[in-house]
């Protein structure tokens, strides 16, 4: 975009911005969400617990509480943050370690989950922490982290919070989630490209190479469940009725849907067989109730949502502003894109939920909270002359 | 900062941290890339639907069939003629535990659920610690039955606490299993008639099993089906309850009958041998205007809420020497096999208390066998013979067993010859108390002879000589055409499983003997089973309708309409009224007059005939002794028929067994139906009668009933009672008085032919192991006797 075309952009715009749009995308997402949980979740919870709303209900509470966490971080200033870049952090890491004391709790098998109260995942504040510490920081230090060394140092500081997630509540893909949005906003923020496809070519190849170890058996999968997971992404029908059941019945879903579905509620994979189908498995459904135009659509949604984000951050008053939508903006399509891609054996199974959409009362607040910055910073925008 | 002034805004610091348009460029990159790797998803859920949809939606339909629920039917009734459940079906439930979502939430429900389901009273498979180390070793186990068969009343307190998930939430991954307990209110009463089910509703035996079908209906399903426009309904096929049967059975006639049998068997027990009173005992009571069984009874009895209880049950286990398993120059060896018998012996009461409880028969296990020596062995071949046991307890002896049917073979026999002209009923017979057939000595069972008889009189006194000169009058053809007849050797095809065949057990007319028919005249040298007998001599006195005997007379429909009705059937006409009255007459002769005397109940005149076989093999002194009778006499509204397989005494050679039981079984039956009393009662006949009524009766009504006389009967009965008793002192008289040897030193008359020592009363031979038959050694089964 040419400086004159930004200016006469802007200038269409009001005085004290605030991004209807964006809102409007956030509700839309929010509705549907609902919709397609109690769609998915009502015969499992009226199996489970005799009320079919079960989950509904829940997550009804959850969204309301995020709407109300939302519109009051869209009106705090959102300068507040860049004082504290060191309090996110360290909440981060001390949150984490939390789940060793007593208040952490365990669930489906995992520890991830500390109670204060409510249930809190601390790993979903970890990713707020982690964009607020990183904005902070890059706009303080812009200049002077555009070397290689303190690139690499800069996305360094990432490592103990990524490693604490894998390590204590051993929740891979939040790590990896949080890794990605680091390198993101880094990459944003400074000039170079080569590193960047460099790391990502070694990241690539560690991967093809654990892979390949893996299927060829000289890594024995009986050493992590995360390898037998690997094995069951390359031939989901050989593990059909153990790591694989997830992923094939997910298939099932999306390949039963054709173009336009079998209608809102119709779903049959949903009756038993993609088990916890309103967690991570909820887009599948998606596509076999609504089919590929639902699904099309919903990534649409998403995409006018990354690019309301990549506006706003664009036409941001400053540096940090701008930052914290960048890493934003990153959150949201990392899981949009790997959840997606989890539910079409794209990459090997692991759990990552579908923004504003699954099932989770931590994420739909913490999503909603990273909105709202969004939306404070849409509000700092000014006018030109 | 929307209130500070555009100035400041400006400032250059603040230009300064504006996004520039280098991060926008790279940001703008990193918009492509996201909407990269979007593309390439849509691309590949577009693939997935292009390559695999086909695919996957029949895997989808495929696999939602495996979703569909069974309903279960419920077992029809099993009723009495008047209604009374024999068997029916009680709705019970299984407790299942899912341990996966039990152990879900880091084991949390585990400890509040195992004390809930504890605390309810229910009655698990497993103990407390048991389920937890099942849950523990077996973390994703979701299904497993912790509690079979529990009733409403005892699980509804765990209903409560599943139908309450907000009360109790830390509940969690046990269900309930709806399923259906077939119950026998009655017990053991008509066990063998009835049958049981095992495993999912299978009938074993009696009706259980013949109308299995008809009773277990058919289960439902709970289904998901694409409708029009394939979308999912879920539907449900209800499931269609099994047909309920109503028998013919009376349950009150049915009491009465087995409450005699077990009476007797008591009496009986361990008289002259270790044991039950009678190897088997069975009572068959028919209506003869219509087939019905009324009752059918044998003994020993079992539970048939708990078949395969063993306790009382007689295993006779197979020699196993203790030498299998030892050395036997090792003295030790010798010395272990005494200590353990000791032990044994040791264990033996507890056996023997459990037998005396169920009032049958003692369990005997072998003194040699030795479970510890013996292992694996051992337990094989105890848990073979305890089977054979069980199969011979659960069998109908009514209609299984097949025997000699001895001397109620004498009336059919008649039958044929009256029916075919070839004897008008005046014939004069004159026994020796032996008989020459074909070169074999065939002897009576009164071995000094019945002298001079006439027709009637050969009945009367059950006379084998007599019967064997019939049955060489009638003739082979004859004979064995009405044996077709009287259907010996078919199927009579009653509705009760187990029936077993005869056509190899009769005898084959081509190679018939003249010895043959002389034994088969009198009811031996061929087999036959209790209904084929009782449903044949109905047709004897019936006028000749040959009736299929039945049990069923009705099917209802779970809804109690009736879809069946059961109508008497006539299959054909054996023999004329007018044989059919003569027979009557003749068998009423034998109650009055000759050997059935003791089968007749005080007030009510009676006709039949008693039966004596030998059994196989000859001389062993082992008998089967019958009494088959109609009453009253005149009008026969029942028929019954006594079956004692070797009654435990020394003697077993006497209908007497047989008689006084079908008597005791009349005494009350016969009030019970109504049936007014046609004889005079003598002083000591109302004084036993009395005796009888507190002995059997214990309160109930039946008592009032006897004792109601009508001053008709009494007055007809008058005379022919006095009658009676002359001739039946003047016969014996003239038996007796024939040249008879006596035996100086012991008094006993002495078979004239043979030289054994014989009772002057009843010409019986005093070793009860001298066989009447000993002779007879042709045909391929032989044998012979009769009272």
């Amino acid at each position: 975009m040419s400086e004159q075309k930004k200016s006469r952009f802007k200038k269409e715009r009001k005085t004290g911005v605030f991004d209807y749009t964006l809102l409007f995308i956030v509700l839309f997402l929010l509705c549907f969400g609902l919709v397609m949980l109690y769609s998915v979740s009502s015969y499992e919870a009226n199996l489970k617990f005799g009320d079919s709303a079960y989950y509904l209900k829940k997550q009804l509470f959850a969204t309301i509480f995020g709407i109300v966490v939302m519109v009051g971080v869209t009106f705090v200033n959102y300068h507040l943050w860049d004082h504290m870049p060191f309090i996110a952090y360290f909440a981060s890491l001390g949150l984490i370690f939390l789940v060793l004391t007593p208040l952490g709790y365990e669930a489906n098998g995992a520890k991830r989950w500390i109670k204060v109260g409510f249930s809190l995942q601390p790993a979903e504040v970890a990713k707020v922490g982690m964009i607020i510490f990183f904005a902070a920081w890059v706009s303080r230090f812009g200049k002077r982290i555009q070397s290689l060394k303190s690139t690499l140092f800069t996305i360094g500081l990432a490592i103990p919070v990524a490693l604490s997630i894998l390590l204590i509540t051993e929740n891979l893909s939040s790590a990896i989630i949080i890794f990605c949005i680091v390198l993101m906003m880094i990459f944003v923020a400074t000039p170079n490209y080569k590193e960047y496809f460099l790391i990502g070519a070694v990241l690539i190849g560690i991967a093809a190479i654990v892979v390949l170890l893996v299927s060829k058996g000289i890594l024995p999968e009986e050493l992590s469940y995360r390898f037998s997971r690997i094995n069951a992404w390359l031939n989901p029908e050989k593990y059909a009725s153990t790591t694989g059941f997830q992923t094939l019945q997910s298939l099932y879903a999306i390949g039963s849907g054709d173009i336009f579905g079998k209608g809102l509620g119709q779903s049959m994979q949903k009756l038993g067989f993609i088990p916890e189908a309103q967690n991570d498995m909820i887009f599948s459904i998606i596509c076999e109730e609504l089919g590929l135009f639902g699904a099309t659509a919903i990534i649409l949604m998403f995409i006018l949502m990354i690019w309301r984000f990549l506006i706003i951050a664009n036409n941001a008053s400053d540096e940090f502003g701008a930052l914290l939508v960048v890493g934003v903006m990153a959150h949201i399509s990392i899981q949009v894109i790997l959840n997606i891609a989890v539910v079409t054996n794209a990459i090997p199974n692991t759990g990552i939920t579908l923004p504003f959409i699954s099932y989770g009362g931590s994420s739909i607040v913490f999503l909603l909270a990273e909105i709202g910055l969004v939306l404070s910073v849409s509000r700092g925008i000014r006018l030109e002359n | 900062m929307k209130n500070r002034k555009p100035e400041i805004t400006l400032s250059k610091q603040q230009n300064d941290k504006r996004f520039s348009m280098r991060m926008q460029k790279k940001l703008a990159v990193l918009f492509a890339l996201i909407l990269v790797a979007f593309l390439t998803l849509s691309v590949r859920l577009f693939a997935i639907n292009r390559d695999n949809g086909e695919k996957y939606k029949k895997q989808v339909l495929s696999q939602q069939e495996y979703d569909s629920v069974t309903l279960i039917a419920k077992r029809g009734d099993i009723l009495d003629k008047n209604g009374s459940k024999l068997a029916v079906s009680q709705k019970v439930y299984n407790v299942i535990l899912d341990a996966k979502k039990l152990n879900s939430s880091d084991g949390e429900f585990l400890e509040p659920t195992l004390q809930a389901i504890y605390s309810t009273g229910i009655s698990f498979l497993y103990t407390k610690e048991e389920l937890r180390d099942f849950i523990r070793q077996n973390p994703s186990s979701q299904y497993r039955v912790i509690a079979k068969k529990q009733s409403f009343d005892v699980t509804s307190p765990l209903m409560d606490m599943l139908n309450n998930p907000a009360e109790y939430p830390d509940i969690k991954g046990i269900w309930l299993e709806d399923n259906y307990q077939r119950q026998y209110p009655y017990n053991s009463l008509a066990c063998d008639v009835v049958g049981f089910v095992q495993g999912d509703n299978e009938g074993i035996y009696g009706l259980e099993e013949y109308y299995n079908d008809s009773l277990n209906g058919t289960n439902g399903r709970e289904y998901g089906y694409l409708n029009d426009d394939e979308n999912l309904e879920r539907t449900i096929k209800p499931a269609q309850d099994g047909n309920t049967i109503v028998t013919s059975l009376d349950v009150n006639i049915q009491s009465i009958v087995e409450k005699h049998i077990l009476a007797f068997n008591e009496q009986y027990k361990d008289a002259f041998r270790e044991g039950n009173g009678s190897s088997n005992t069975g009572v068959i009571v028919m209506n003869p205007n219509t087939g019905e069984v009324l009752a059918m009874a044998s003994y020993p009895v079992f539970d048939l809420n708990n078949p395969r209880d063993t306790n009382g049950l007689k295993v006779e286990m197979p020699q196993m020497t203790v030498k299998d398993a030892n050395d036997p120059d090792d003295p030790e060896a010798e010395e272990n096999a005494e200590t353990q018998e000791t032990q044994e012996t040791e264990e033996t009461p507890q056996t023997e208390e459990g037998a005396e409880n169920a009032g049958t028969a003692t369990m005997m296990v072998s003194p040699m066998t030795d479970p510890s020596l013996m292992g694996e062995a051992y337990e094989e071949a105890f848990e073979q013979a305890k089977m054979e046991a069980l199969n011979a307890l659960w069998k109908n002896f009514c209609i299984n067993s097949t025997y000699e049917p001895g001397s109620t073979m004498k009336p059919f026999t008649m039958a044929c010859g009256l029916e075919e002209g070839l004897l008008t009923g005046n014939e004069n017979y004159r026994c020796e108390g032996v008989l020459n057939v074909g070169g074999h000595e065939i002897h009576c069972s009164n071995r000094l002879g019945h002298g001079d008889l006439t027709f009637s009189g050969a009945l009367e006194n059950s006379c084998n000589v007599a019967f064997m000169k019939i049955g060489a009058t009638i003739g082979r053809s004859t004979f064995m055409k009405y044996n077709k007849i009287f259907n010996f050797g078919l199927k009579t095809n009653i509705d009760l499983a187990g029936e077993s065949r005869t056509d190899t057990l009769v005898f084959d007319e081509s190679v018939m003997t003249p010895t043959d028919l002389a034994v088969g005249s009198f009811g031996q040298g061929f087999n036959t089973t209790m209904i084929q007998m009782i449903t044949g001599f109905c047709s004897l006195i019936n006028g000749g309708y040959y009736y299929q005997p039945h049990l069923v007379t009705k099917i209802l429909n779970s809804e109690g309409a009736t879809i069946r009705a059961v109508e008497p059937r006539i299959l054909k006409q054996t023999i004329s009224a007018e044989t059919s009255e003569k027979i009557r007459e003749l068998c009423v002769n034998v109650v009055a007059l000759g050997t059935g005397r003791s089968a007749r109940p005080a007030g009510y005149m009676i006709g039949g005939k008693t039966g004596t076989a030998e059994k196989l093999p000859r001389g062993n002194g082992n008998y089967l002794v019958s009494f088959i009778g109609f009453a009253p006499a005149d009008d026969p509204q029942i028929v019954i028929y006594t079956v004692i397989d070797e009654p435990n005494a020394k003697e077993q050679a006497s209908a007497k067994f047989a008689t006084v039981l079908t008597r005791d079984i009349l005494t009350e039956v016969l009030p019970y139906l109504n049936v007014f009393q046609t004889e005079e009662l003598s002083e000591e006949e109302a004084a036993e009668l009395a005796e009888k009524q507190l002995l059997f009766s214990n309160g109930s009504t039946l008592e009032e009933e006897t004792e109601e006389e009508t001053p008709e009967a009494e007055e007809n009965a008058e005379g022919e009672a006095a009658e009676n008793a002359d001739t039946e002192e003047e016969d014996k008289e003239e038996e007796t008085e024939r040249k008879i040897q006596f035996d100086p030193e012991t008094g006993y008359a002495i078979d004239p032919t043979t030289g054994d020592l014989l009772d002057p009363e009843t010409g019986r031979p005093i070793d009860s192991n001298v066989s009447d038959l000993a002779d007879v050694t042709t045909s391929p089964i032989t044998f012979v006797d009769e009272e």
